[in-house]
């Protein structure tokens, strides 16, 4: 391609990555900011760059050391990245979080990470950071981001740093300039404390390295007529390496946000963006839903127009050897269905062609029409989403990674597009797949069948985007990186075409489809207390509420009245649910110390109990995977309708 | 040649008329009365069009027919689809090979109501050397009549044909819901109507497709191809914008299909009738073929035009018109650096 060297900037760290945008793409808008749905304010590469060189020099004066952990509290905005780009250009780090967090996590996040100067997005947030200044004596400096609201006493604001700088730079000073050719690729560009999953949040390192190595391996093509949507927090590194990505390739970043989405989208045209699951089933319901207000003619337009793609695809899936590989397949079997794919793909392709063009295409206008790719990662895509939006012909590029991943492990190329996948690695990445209780490698293997594809177990991941560590956890880092192999903790298997299939986690928290993490066990502790429960699991991982399996204690009951002769009786007895349901709510309450989201939503009663060396290990401890395979179908019922249980 | 002297049974004609009037009542639920305004905000590009719909077109057509020696029934039906005015599916091919849908939209209104007095015209005047041919024809087979081009029935036909057009209009402006569904629908049953023309031609004249002589084929295939060819590299010339290029070579090569079968149902008669009809079938299913072809290569082709011209427009929608849109030096190619149509506003001219 002629205009290939367009395709993305490769510089050794961010600061540099910032000052060569600026000289490449000068005068293109960088971000853009919403006033009103069809007038937005843009700012260039070149300007961003001028206000970071000043705000940096601004920070520089205000004692912000090389190396320094500048706290960043805020949801996206413009004067976020501002603030980004000051800090990268002053050599220091930022430890960013959403205005969502609690005292308690701000207070051990400004402790633990030595904060001195921080950053805080609204008046309330400072206000906040000013009382727990009293118990932090270090944090000197708090800086409100928005210029808008009125200043709280003690606090100062952006443009004061910033003008302070810009005074120092029209002296001429050039300190920024000397800080950035001090940066190491070994140097922190950001320190994320991931939402507490056993109490304390940990922080994790993140290298410019790490960053550098995930905007050269990303898989795709852009340019600088690229539109990038901003919709996630950016204070995840999901979000933020997409938008340091968009900056490599001089595209623009619209910051949207939940509420103005579906208008942003049609509005802005996007081409690309970060997505989560959840966002992805808020359009599904809403497409879905339109087409049921909609005029029966259209409905059944619709009905054909899915039913055609759905066969279409199917085929073209098969043909291209992108269907869902889970099983070894012999090549015979492979050769004789061949013939009928192909079939069905001629006798489908002109009826899909129009109904494509004609009923397809205005529920992809729906989504902005534009949208080249879109990787959907945070969570796993439920499969029927998945299937809806590549059918239909949006396509979900779904991805897999961790914070301390940086966080991208693989995702799915447009080309190479096997749903219910996460695609092969990225570049430069290794995947192996463990045995999680004897460490044994099962894939690559070369002594087994297949390599060892098809066969789930730990993921494990080597390349240049795993984090430095957990900041101050030796320990920790140590048992998460081995022999420079990062224990991702999720379960996973490579498809017989060398996708990466995930397939749970193996540690035990529980992710809901909204991102809230879940630590299950504590949970399960608190309900055994109860008389009536043997045993329990919570469960819900990727869904939008928590589920329960309980054993019940068959005697409590008998002297409850409630009789029986076996567990399998017992479970079948109205009486019992009833007084479970009772019990479990009881338990489980805001007033018994639990958030809302952990509510349970609903539960399902086991006829067995858990066995030592089936369900349970040597120790007693419930083996997650186990009792999930075996109950999936008592499972999906708990989630078969969609709302929780009341 | 043989030809079947009845290639329709009468319900295959109420079929066919059923399926005119509701296609024709799509394409006016497509249109609104701003469309025509639209045409004289354009004029340049509607001329080009104009031009290449009604001077291009029935050019090629009566070249292909001379240069093929086409029989004098299969000639004059080529001659008559090359000056049919353009129907809707050209606005949605337009659409999808990323060319100025609005240009589509505007032309094909233009030529609809242009072809009243063009299509009389162009068809007498290119077709006197078939006609004359048809008449010594008839004299030896003992008839005493003359061979004319009906041409009051023509413009009759046409008029009629606008009827459920200007339907269609009301009811887009009484109810946009449901003439989105006549849209849809008419679309979806041109597919089927065409697709069961062809089927049941098969079935029963199967041996139509071996008898029909090769140069019709190419005739057919032929003339939608030198639309193609010559309605884009004529805009290229002249210099209109790449989306428009796109835009006038789609509008020029794909005519309005049903109407070509409406006017020869109810203009013509046997022996002529059935091999004209036949000839218009064919060429109706061969541009569904190619222009399905061609717009996926425009699709490709266009793609680089398309992402900056997209993203330029949405700078001055977001930004304000004033915004103008600087590519790093080098990022243009030639070609588009001194093509002063890339942007919408002024100021985005370079």
């Amino acid at each position: 391609m002629e205009y290939a060297r367009f395709e993305r900037i490769e510089a050794d760290n961010l600061a540099l990555l910032y000052s060569e945008a600026a000289k490449r793409f000068d005068d293109l808008p960088a971000f853009a900011t919403r006033k009103s749905a069809q007038d937005w304010q843009p700012v260039t590469y070149k300007e961003l760059y001028r206000q970071g060189l000043n705000l940096a020099t601004g920070l520089i004066a205000y004692g912000v050391k090389a190396r320094d952990h500048v706290g960043l509290f805020g949801d996206n905005r413009y004067e976020w990245i501002l603030a980004d780009y000051g800090v990268q250009l002053c050599g220091a780090a930022d430890v960013p979080r959403g205005r969502d967090v609690s005292d308690a996590e701000l207070k051990y996040i400004v402790g633990h990470a030595g904060i001195t100067f921080c950053f805080a997005e609204t008046k309330q947030l400072a206000i906040r950071l000013l009382k727990l200044q009293v118990e932090l004596p270090a944090l000197r400096h708090i800086v409100m981001l928005d210029p808008a609201a009125e200043l709280p006493e003690g606090v100062l604001r952006l443009q004061d740093i910033y003008r302070k700088g810009e005074e120092l730079r029209n002296q001429g000073d050039r300190e920024a300039e000397e800080r950035i050719a001090g940066i190491r690729p070994d140097d922190l560009f950001t320190l994320i404390y991931t939402s507490g999953t056993t109490g304390t949040p940990k922080g994790v390192m993140l290298t410019h390295a790490n960053m550098m190595s995930q905007i050269r391996n990303l898989p795709g093509h852009h340019n600088c007529t690229d539109r990038t949507l901003s919709v996630l927090p950016i204070w995840h590194v999901f979000e933020r390496i997409i938008e340091m990505y968009t900056i490599s390739f001089g595209g623009c970043t619209y910051y949207s946000g939940i509420i103005t989405l579906s208008e942003d989208m049609q509005n802005v045209e996007p081409t690309f963006m970060a997505s989560a699951p959840r966002l992805w089933e808020k359009i599904h319901e809403k497409i879905l839903a339109n087409i049921k207000k909609a005029h029966p003619v259209r409905r059944l337009l619709f009905k054909i127009a899915y039913f055609l793609a759905k066969q279409y695809k199917n085929s073209e899936y098969f043909i291209k050897n992108k269907d869902l590989k889970l099983k070894r397949q012999p090549a015979w079997k492979r050769w004789l269905l061949m013939p009928l794919h192909v079939l069905r793909w001629i006798v489908v392709l002109p009826w899909y062609g129009f109904f494509n063009a004609a009923v397809l295409e205005r529920i992809r206008l729906g989504a902005g029409g534009s949208l080249a790719a879109t990787i959907s990662g945070g969570g796993a895509l439920p499969i029927h989403i998945d299937k809806f939006f590549n059918y239909v012909g949006i396509p979900v590029l779904e991805g897999y990674g961790l914070t301390e991943t940086s966080p991208v492990i693989s995702v799915r190329p447009k080309l190479n597009l096997v749903v219910g996948t996460v695609g092969p690695p990225i570049k430069e990445t290794e995947l192996r797949i463990v045995d999680p209780e004897t460490g044994e490698t099962l894939f690559p293997d070369p002594a087994c069948t297949a390599g060892g594809r098809g066969k789930r177990g730990e993921i494990l991941v080597r390349g240049p985007q795993v984090m430095k560590g957990y900041y101050k956890e030796k320990n920790l880092t140590e048992s998460a990186i081995r022999d420079g192999w990062f224990h991702t903790g999720d379960l996973g298997m490579m498809t017989h075409n060398d996708c990466l299939k995930i397939l749970g986690r193996h540690k035990a928290t529980i992710v809901l489809s909204s991102g809230e993490n879940i630590e299950p066990e504590p949970m399960e502790m608190h309900l055994q207390q109860s008389k009536y429960i043997d045993q329990c699991m919570v469960v819900g991982q990727d869904k939008k509420f928590l589920g329960l399996l309980v054993v019940l204690n068959g005697c409590e009951f008998v002297k409850n009245g409630i009789k029986h002769r076996s567990l399998q009786e017992l479970v079948q007895i109205p009486e019992a649910r009833e007084l479970m349901k009772k019990e479990i709510r009881r338990l489980i309450s805001p007033a018994t110390g639990f958030k809302n989201y952990e509510r349970i939503g609903d539960f399902r009663l086991l006829p067995e109990k858990f066995e030592v060396g089936h369900e349970l290990t040597n120790l007693f401890k419930i083996k997650r995977h186990i009792v999930t395979e075996k109950y999936s179908d008592l499972i999906d019922h708990i989630y078969s309708n969609h709302s929780p249980k009341k | 040649m043989e030809f079947p002297s009845q290639l329709l049974y009468a319900q295959d004609q109420i079929l066919l008329a059923l399926m005119i009037f509701i296609i024709m009542l799509g394409m006016g639920a497509s249109l609104t009365v701003d469309d025509f305004r639209a045409v004289a905000r354009s004029p340049k590009g509607v001329l080009t069009g104009f031009l290449s719909q009604f001077g291009l077109m029935p050019l090629i057509a009566l070249g292909l027919a001379i240069i093929l020696k086409l029989h004098p029934a299969f000639a004059i039906s080529l001659i008559l689809i090359g000056c049919l005015p353009g129907g809707t599916t050209s606005n949605m091919f337009t659409y999808f090979s990323r060319g100025s849908v609005a240009l589509s939209i505007s032309m094909t209104t233009a030529s609809t109501v242009m072809a009243l007095f063009m299509m009389p015209i162009i068809l007498s005047l290119y077709t006197v050397e078939f006609t004359s041919q048809l008449t010594a024809d008839m004299r030896a087979g003992g008839a005493e009549t003359e061979f004319v081009i009906p041409t009051g029935n023509i413009i009759s036909s046409l008029v009629l044909v606008l009827v459920p057009v200007i339907m269609g209009m009301i009811l887009r402006k009484k109810s946009p819901g449901w003439a989105k569904t006549m849209e849809d629908t008419a679309g979806f049953l041109a597919v089927i109507v065409i697709l069961y023309l062809i089927l049941t031609a098969f079935v029963r004249h199967g041996g139509l497709f071996l008898q029909t002589p090769v140069t019709v084929y190419i005739a057919t295939i032929g003339l939608g191809m030198a639309g193609f060819f010559f309605g884009y590299w004529f805009s290229r010339l002249i210099g209109m914008k790449p989306i428009f290029q796109r835009a006038i070579s789609l509008e020029t090569g794909i005519q309005n299909g049903p109407v070509s079968f409406a006017i020869i149902l109810l203009s013509f008669n046997e022996p002529v009738q059935s091999q004209m009809l036949w000839l218009a079938i064919l060429y109706s299913t061969f541009i569904v073929m190619t222009s399905s072809g061609i717009t996926m290569y425009f699709r490709k082709h266009g793609k680089f035009d398309w992402d900056i011209y997209k993203n330029t427009q949405i700078h001055n929608r977001l930004f304000g018109n004033d915004f103008v849109t600087k590519y790093p030096p080098g990022f243009l190619p030639a070609r588009l650096i001194n093509d002063p149509s890339q942007g919408t506003q002024p100021a985005q001219k370079r």
